[in-house]
């Protein structure tokens, strides 16, 4: 079991309200089905459309800057207000996003106390010009790539999570306190245990969700790059072998062992190390690392596998085809690919953003035009 | 931050010492009171005053008391052998809504916490384990928090208590992943106590 029962409707966001929100006073855009395309130069506030309609899905925003970087200067809040369609059912999401303090969210003027409430609402996939990161980068951008997957798949991965987080800083404050205590020792063994039913149900998430990504990432590469390639992806722990879905069952009783191996150096580093925060997603291409030893052109081409493959699995498992937010991706993709990507896109909302002109193959719905804070629409 | 003078300011710092209350707030209702009633505000200071001085800690479950024994065990009727173990004083008054339970109360006054510095040793739980023999506790029930910290100070409770030969339970989780018990709804938390299971 990976997703929760999901919706057969597909989410899109309708309306968007802004007000203080980045550079926009005040501004309203209504999106249609398909493709919409915002033009603009630089720093006019065309990235903002695209991480507002990101906000609204995930209560942060995609660029991972904190919420005070999102309201307007002089301003004490920014306001996002969306009306979300999902088949005949629409729904109002009202954010006042404060610099300082707890934001408030509502959806259909209830209050939204925590972010996995808002779990299904909308989901979105975000393809950025810094994805390249995802292949080229440390080990850290793949597990987020693969934990921002398994939240949208099912609430209780998203739980897990937050609680791993929660319990790993605990945990790691009890290790860096003062040692040879007798109530440290039992308040230890607690939450070790804490830190294996989190950390395992995450790992069995990853697990799951890499047998699934595979052959749609292999898909979505031979269609990005016109030929076949063997691409692969092993999970490797810090704190054991590499793991395969086949292994979901033992995670529990792998990560014990490890703890109780590791307790010694645990206490003298005063930090945990066992758990899904160590672990790496190894990706090869036809056998060849992909972080190290493919070609810049491979790994550019993988990384938007990666996210068209994300999505596919994402619309697959939950019925609910994600909104597609493209900021600026084509201006680093020569032409050849850049028209793959079109043709591969699936047919859900989407939102793409561009400082210069699109492959001629797309034919948009809408039309704008974001030009110091103003939207305005333009003869598609 | 002293924008105001003298009392205004110090009314306005009191306020904001509170807790879930900011500047803003603290300033607002810092002008609320001045503008209300003298008799408003008095009544409120009283209030305050007469809160601090009559109520304290029951001296048998660390629930609010006037006087030595909160009403909980001063109720006779009440079940002494089962012991229902919350955080906070604010959890009873949870649980008392679903008119489910009639045995006891201990607050532990907390929850364990490293990340807060909140070890055992820093809970009413010494006080706790010298109640089970004293008042022949048979049962239990361990209704700490749904999350993280409360789940963490059951399970630590559960090792200790169950070489002690008492009965020890856990309600079942029918409550909100992440929650506080104060927010529980009557219906799910009654459900919770009714299914809860041994541990
Ligand atoms: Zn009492």
């Amino acid at each position: 079991m990976l997703a929760e029962a999901g919706s057969t409707t597909t989410s899109r966001v309708e309306q968007l309200w802004l007000q203080d929100f980045r550079c926009f006073g005040s501004v309203e855009v209504s999106f249609p089905a398909g493709l919409t395309v915002l033009y603009g130069d630089n720093g006019q506030g065309k990235t903002s459309l695209l991480e507002a309609v990101g906000w609204v899905a995930r209560a942060r925003s995609f660029r991972g800057v904190p919420d005070a970087a999102l309201v307007r200067r002089g301003a004490a809040a920014a306001v996002v207000r969306a009306e979300v369609g999902a088949g005949t059912r629409t729904r109002l999401f009202e954010a006042e996003i404060r610099g300082q303090g707890r934001n408030r969210i509502q959806v259909n003027r209830q209050a939204v106390a925590r972010r996995r409430d808002l779990y299904g609402l909308l989901r979105v996939t975000v393809f950025a010009p810094d994805d390249l990161e995802l292949v080229k980068g440390g080990p850290a951008g793949r597990r987020s790539y693969l934990d921002e997957l398994l939240s949208l798949v099912g609430a209780r991965y998203d739980a897990a999570a937050s609680d791993y987080e929660r319990v790993l800083r605990h945990r790691n404050a009890l290790l860096r306190g003062p040692r040879h205590d007798e109530l440290r020792g039992a308040s230890l063994a607690v939450f070790d245990e804490q830190l294996v039913r989190a950390g395992a149900e995450l790992v069995r998430g990853r697990l799951r969700l890499t047998a699934r990504l595979l052959p749609a990432v292999d898909a979505a590469y031979r269609a990005l790059a016109g030929h076949d390639a063997v691409i692969h992806a092993s999970y490797e722990p810090d704190w054991c072998e590499p793991l395969t879905a086949d292994d979901v069952d033992a995670v529990e009783d792998l990560m014990r062992a490890a703890l109780e191996r590791t307790a010694r150096a645990e206490a003298e580093r005063g930090v945990t190390l066992v758990g899904p925060h160590r672990d790496e997603w190894r990706i090869t291409i036809g056998g060849l690392d992909a972080r190290t030893q493919a070609s810049q052109g491979e790994q550019r081409t993988l990384a938007l596998a990666l996210r068209l493959a994300g999505h596919a699995v994402v619309a697959d498992l939950t019925g609910d085809a994600p909104v597609l937010l493209l900021d600026d991706v084509f201006s680093e993709l020569d032409h050849a690919r850049a028209e793959a990507l079109v043709r591969s896109l699936p047919a859900a909302q989407t939102l793409v953003t561009t400082a210069g002109s699109l492959p001629a193959t797309v034919t948009p719905q809408q039309a704008m035009r974001v030009a110091a804070g103003r939207v305005e629409t333009m003869e598609p | 931050m002293a924008v105001y003078e003298g009392p205004v300011q110090q009314l306005i710092d009191e306020l904001g010492r509170l807790p879930g209350i900011g500047p803003k707030s603290a300033q607002r209702i810092a002008f609320h009171l001045l503008k209300a009633a003298p008799e408003d505000a008095k009544r409120l200071a009283r209030a305050i005053v007469e809160a601090k001085e009559r109520v304290s800690w029951c001296r048998r479950c660390y629930n609010l008391a006037e006087g030595e024994l909160c009403a909980f065990c001063r109720d006779e009727r009440r079940d002494p052998h089962v012991l229902c173990i919350v955080e906070e004083p604010r959890d009873i008054v949870a649980i008392e809504r679903t008119g489910e339970y009639r045995g006891r109360y201990h607050v532990l006054q907390g929850a364990i916490s490293p990340i807060e510095g909140v070890g055992p040793e820093q809970l009413r739980i010494k006080e706790l384990l010298a109640r089970l023999p004293e008042e022949g506790v048979t049962e239990v029930i361990l209704a700490t928090n749904p999350n993280i910290e409360g789940e963490a100070t059951a399970m630590y409770l559960a090792r200790l208590l169950k070489p002690l030969g008492v009965r020890v339970t856990r309600i079942a989780s029918g409550l909100p992943v992440g929650g506080d018990l104060e927010y529980a709804d009557e219906v799910t938390l009654g459900r919770a106590l009714e299914g809860r299971h041994e541990l």
